[in-house]
């Protein structure tokens, strides 16, 4: 399992409202699309003290809906879309909506990748649109003023 | 939560490479139109029309001096959309983090 990176990475893109994130896991392709696409969702979208995810049931095939409920900094969330694409173990395509939150739906590609020893899990969470501009600054903007250079794309004329 | 109008998204404002540009310029200074037209080889008319989606995006703030406009990046709504976009990016951090931990100690 010497080929196995250690740490997850997330980046995102403000320009195109786009999350990219990936992981390697000393699990096979078959085990790895198992946990994403069944109740098991329950024991990884979690994060203690600041999101909690309790409830996922899913249709999981071509047009089944899944939805999924929790707590996110003591507020209730729901999460709710239709599977695109189902394509064990190598792809899974599903649109993604906060109940009640977002104008229109953001999409999640989950593409699988055997690798020496395990899995490389390539997420894709395009087309997210904030759901509203803010007027100021609220308390939870905590992004600082110096952080606008790597916000701006280095477009130079 | 309010709808808002597509001509106050960050989002579409920043989507067109002449805007992120004329953002990119303003970022070093602030500077009248004619000076950005001057600066990007289009004409004013253009120059203005960019500016005014960005000033109703609140990407850039004007001021009048003398007879000429000056404007100013206004980094605040591209920072609500870094900060929001930021709770998606944490989520997935957290996420495959606790995936790989699970999985790999089972």
């Amino acid at each position: 399992m010497s080929g196995i990176k250690t740490h997850a990475r997330a980046v995102a893109d403000v320009v195109d409202g786009l999350i990219v994130a990936s992981v390697e896991i000393a699990r096979a392709p078959e085990r790895v699309f198992q946990a994403l696409a069944s109740r098991e969702i329950i024991e990884w979208w979690v994060n203690p003290g600041v999101f909690d995810t309790r409830e996922w049931t899913g249709d999981v095939r071509v047009g089944g809906r899944w939805s999924a409920s929790g707590i996110a900094r003591g507020a209730p969330y729901t999460l709710e879309g239709e599977f695109l694409e189902v394509d064990p173990p190598r792809k899974l395509v599903q649109t993604w909506s906060r109940l009640g939150m977002d104008r229109e739906p953001s999409v999640l590609t989950y593409l699988l990748e055997p690798i020496d020893g395990g899995t490389r899990l390539t997420v894709r969470h395009a087309g997210i649109v904030a759901p509203e501009q803010r007027q100021g600054m609220s308390a939870g903007w905590r992004t600082s003023c110096d952080r606008l250079a790597e916000i701006l794309p280095t477009q130079k004329r | 939560m309010s709808r808002i109008r597509a001509k106050t998204d960050a989002f579409r404002a920043i989507a067109d490479p002449t805007r992120r540009a004329i953002l990119d310029r303003l970022r070093a200074g602030p500077a009248n139109a004619g000076t950005l037209a001057a600066d990007f080889q289009s004409s004013r008319p253009a120059v203005s029309k960019h500016l005014k989606v960005l000033r109703e995006a609140r990407l850039v703030t004007d001021t009048k001096v003398g007879r000429e406009r000056v404007y100013a990046v206004n980094p605040v709504p591209l920072q609500s959309v870094a900060g929001w976009l930021e709770g998606y990016r944490s989520f997935w951090q957290a996420s495959l983090t606790r995936l790989k931990r699970n999985l790999e100690a089972k």
